[in-house]
């Protein structure tokens, strides 16, 4: 109750901030709006996947089943997420086409959000796929939990092992975000009210699983 | 006295999977056969066009994943297919299973590299400038290939041994692994005398990492409730 509050008072509150009161960027000019959807976004479509990883975890460890729909409740993460990381992948191309002048340029960044969409979809794959087993839940959870091991490797350690690699040029582009203190304070309260929306929709899809699993049990029943 | 006990179970049960596997040589023959036909293909279709280095390294890597994906998930369906699943659920211990298992499908793989890579090379005109560094990229591009396909063998086995499916689930997981193998085989073909093992440390972390979970976490994939 109180995150949806939240979220009613943050969300507007970030949209407005975002349009009206921010100055546009130096080089970028008003495009650079699209910062304060296009960052958010892509950081609850990481926070959506590493809850589904928490919770498989979480299933995996809980012998005694204390803790009920575990499995249903990653799933709800992971389904959230997919949307996210498509929104990402969205506002970014278009960010990347206004700065670069292409849509897609396969840098470090864009490269770990395709893995994350294919996670994603190996998941959904496999989860349609194990739907008549008795043992779904835990083979999903433990193929989460290996993902969950390898974004990593993706995210952080092939940039450090690599001298190679070049540095993120997202980040580059836009270092003024650090220097101006408008910028910084409206992208804070974005991803803020971004995190919100993200638990607030969360919780909505965990409390029509509980309905759900409900009736499905008292249909058993009778 | 354990120790002993647990290891002569993983050579037991490492003899048995060769037995079968030599018996109708099912899973080499399909890796062989499709990394030839491919690789043919490729050298076919070229037509004599040189290709430069970079290509070159992104072609075998492609091959050598797609052969790793038609062999190396045989390991599993196998047991369920032919019904032996219940059998060594009970009579042996989940790590032993899957050590065995492992080193089965790291020996497939590494004796599949053995065999594609001088076709390759020689239907292709691969030119090798620093040989060391190639053979280390490719060994240790195997261990890691063959650690996480062996345990996602086990989970898709489970889903009835789904041909593409394990294509699906594996090429997210394999893509850092393709990603570093790549670049460090390029760098091998295009450069002389160059010596860079961060590479390598990377794979071996990944591979490491990879089967530390693996152990870990098999017996909830093996066992059912």
């Amino acid at each position: 109750m109180k995150i949806a509050m939240l979220v009613y008072i943050l969300m507007p509150l970030s949209i407005i901030l975002a349009f009206l009161w921010v100055p546009p960027a130096q080089f970028l000019g008003e495009a650079s709006r699209i910062l304060y959807f296009h960052v958010p976004v892509a950081m609850v479509s990481v926070i959506a996947f590493f809850v589904s990883g928490i919770y498989s975890i979480i299933y995996l460890y809980d012998k005694e089943k204390k803790y009920k729909l575990l499995e249903e409740k990653s799933f709800n993460s992971a389904r959230i997420g997919i949307l996210f990381t498509i929104l990402t992948i969205i506002t970014g191309s278009i960010w990347a086409k206004i700065s670069w002048g292409t849509y897609w340029n396969w840098d470090p960044r864009e490269s770990s959000i395709i893995i994350l969409l294919l996670i994603y979809l190996a998941y959904f794959s496999l989860r349609s796929a194990l739907s008549n087993n008795s043992n779904k839940n835990m083979l999903t959870s433990t193929y989460l939990i290996f993902a969950m091991i390898v974004v990593p490797f993706f995210v952080f350690i092939i940039p450090r092992v690599y001298p190679s690699l070049h540095p993120d040029p997202i980040i580059n582009a836009n270092r003024e975000i650090n220097l101006e203190e408008k910028m910084r304070l409206t992208l804070l309260i974005s991803v803020i009210s971004f995190t919100m929306l993200f638990f607030y929709i969360f919780n909505l899809t965990n409390k029509l699983s509980i309905i759900t699993d409900k009736i499905e049990e008292k249909n058993y029943e009778e | 006295m354990e120790a002993s006990a647990s290891i002569k179970s993983v050579v037991s049960n490492l003899k048995k999977e060769f037995t079968i596997e030599f018996r109708n040589r099912f899973a080499v023959n399909v890796a062989l056969s499709f990394a030839a036909i491919s690789t043919i293909a490729i050298s076919l279709a070229l037509g004599g066009i040189p290709i430069s280095p970079k290509m070159k390294a992104v072609l075998f890597w492609i091959i050598m994943f797609f052969s790793a994906m038609n062999g190396l998930s045989h390991i599993f369906t196998r047991e369920e297919e032919e019904g032996t699943s219940l059998f060594l659920r009970l009579n042996v211990t989940p790590e032993s299973i899957l050590s065995s298992k492992l080193i089965f499908n790291i020996i497939i793989f590494l004796l599949l590299q053995i065999i594609i890579t001088p076709l390759y090379i020689f239907f292709l005109q691969v030119e090798i400038k620093s040989i060391i560094p190639f053979l280390l990229t490719l060994f240790t591009g195997g261990l890691s290939l063959a650690s996480i396909t062996t345990i996602l063998a086990a989970i898709v086995a489970k889903a009835g041994g789904k041909g593409s499916l394990f294509t699906i689930i594996s090429f997210p997981l394999v893509l850092p692994v393709l990603w570093i193998v790549i670049n460090s085989t390029f760098i091998s073909l295009d450069k002389q005398n160059y010596y860079q093992y961060n590479n390598l440390l990377f794979l071996l972390a990944f591979s490491a990492t990879i089967i530390a979970v693996s152990f870990l976490l098999f017996k909830y994939i093996w066992l059912e409730e």
